[in-house]
């Protein structure tokens, strides 16, 4: 898939996910709330990421971690667009909002876990005590922040 | 060469499935056909335990159910390979999910004269109901299994599938049986008690979870009604 089809890709899928929340809460919130935590958490951590890899000696370089960083933000993108349509139609043919949150969060969890995969690809298997450790950061502060909105 | 599809369909599946990565010509329109007339044989069966109107509204609303699972499900399972890193194919994934729903249409056809039998006894509407939901649910894990085989060849073979394909046909399969339930559950009724209103649809209530939740709470004596409503107080 072409990189501008995965940005817009990236781009609109958090927004449509942050749409099927803002039409169960009636909150316009989440339409910003979502994109902008998907992608300020990637930039808050990131970094985090390279520094750690590379003062234990088993970073790639600055530019193929920026690619591969890029090409998992990507599969998170095109993931979450297409999980998207089964999501809406599951939220919005119930009437428990809960259902909205557990569908919602589960889609969103897959297209990170997916992401989380591409990326342990593209860094060509890395240190794993490393990469867990940033996941699972990454994960704890995205989930938080996800939680906040849909709460 | 509709003959020729469904034949193949019935008896060559891996055949099939790689007609469809071969481009799959002419595969989506008999398909489509193939689930509208099953679904429509199917549903007016269903119907006639009502009789009536009930026949007609059966007969329109289950292929909604099929062609509409595979409209929502076919691009969850592109988009899950395509982030995985396989080259993006939505044809090809559309292709290959509405004849696995074709093939679990074909098989329901097959129960049809089951179900009139079940009619022509007059076995009880609550018997009725499960043994309807064991014919569907058997014939959605065949073409579940036809989809998590065919997903499987379209990975440029077997060599070379990235680790987390396995992984992801099972979300494909998550996001299949979650769509396929609630649209079927949205689009209800498809047998009507016989002393019910017959109606199109039943205003929204809630999910197929909501309704198992609910249902496992009355099972425990948790009742969240004072009793049932006569048709005439719904």
């Amino acid at each position: 898939m072409p990189f501008p089809a995965r940005l817009v890709l990236v781009t609109c899928a958090p927004v449509a996910l942050g749409g099927i929340v803002a039409l169960r809460t009636a909150s316009a919130g989440p339409l910003a709330a979502v994109p902008a935590i998907v992608f300020g958490v990637v930039a808050a951590t990131a970094p985090a990421l390279y520094i750690a890899s590379a003062a234990a000696g088993s970073a790639p370089p600055l530019g193929t971690m920026v690619r591969a960083l890029g090409t998992a933000l990507g599969a998170f993108g095109v993931a979450l667009a297409g999980l998207v349509l089964p999501a809406a139609f599951l939220a919005l043919t119930s009437i428990a909002t809960t259902t909205t949150l557990v569908v919602t969060t589960g889609a969103l969890a897959a297209a990170v876990g997916l992401a989380l995969w591409r990326l342990h690809d593209e860094l060509g298997r890395p240190q794993l005590a490393i990469f867990g450790t940033w996941a699972l950061a990454t994960c704890a502060l995205g989930g938080r922040l996800w939680w906040e909105v849909v709460s | 060469m509709i003959a020729v599809m469904i034949e193949q369909l019935l008896r060559d599946r891996p055949g099939m499935t790689a007609r469809i990565q071969s481009g799959g010509r002419g595969v989506i329109p008999v398909m489509l056909a193939v689930i509208a007339v099953s679904m429509i044989v199917v549903g007016a069966a269903l119907g006639s335990y009502r009789g009536g109107v009930q026949i007609a509204y059966a007969a329109i609303k289950l292929p909604m159910v099929l062609i509409g699972t595979a409209l929502l499900s076919a691009p969850a399972l592109t988009a899950i390979g395509t982030a995985l890193g396989r080259p993006s194919k939505l044809r090809t994934d559309f292709a290959l999910v509405i004849a696995a729903l074709a093939f679990g249409a074909l098989l329901l056809v097959s129960c049809t004269p089951l179900i009139l039998v079940g009619r022509a006894l007059e076995v009880p509407y609550h018997r009725f109901i499960l043994a309807v939901v064991a014919m569907f649910a058997i014939a959605g894990l065949a073409s579940l299994r036809m989809i998590v085989r065919g997903s499987g060849q379209s990975w440029s073979g077997a060599d070379s599938r990235p680790a987390g394909s396995t992984a992801a046909v099972g979300g494909l399969c998550v996001v299949f049986a979650l769509v396929c339930g609630q649209l079927a559950w949205a689009l209800r009724p498809y047998l009507v008690r016989p002393r019910a209103e017959v109606e199109f649809l039943r205003p929204v209530e809630g999910s197929l979870v909501d309704s198992i939740a609910q249902a496992l709470d009355s099972a425990r004596g948790i009742y969240r009604r004072e009793r049932a409503p006569l048709p005439a107080e719904e």
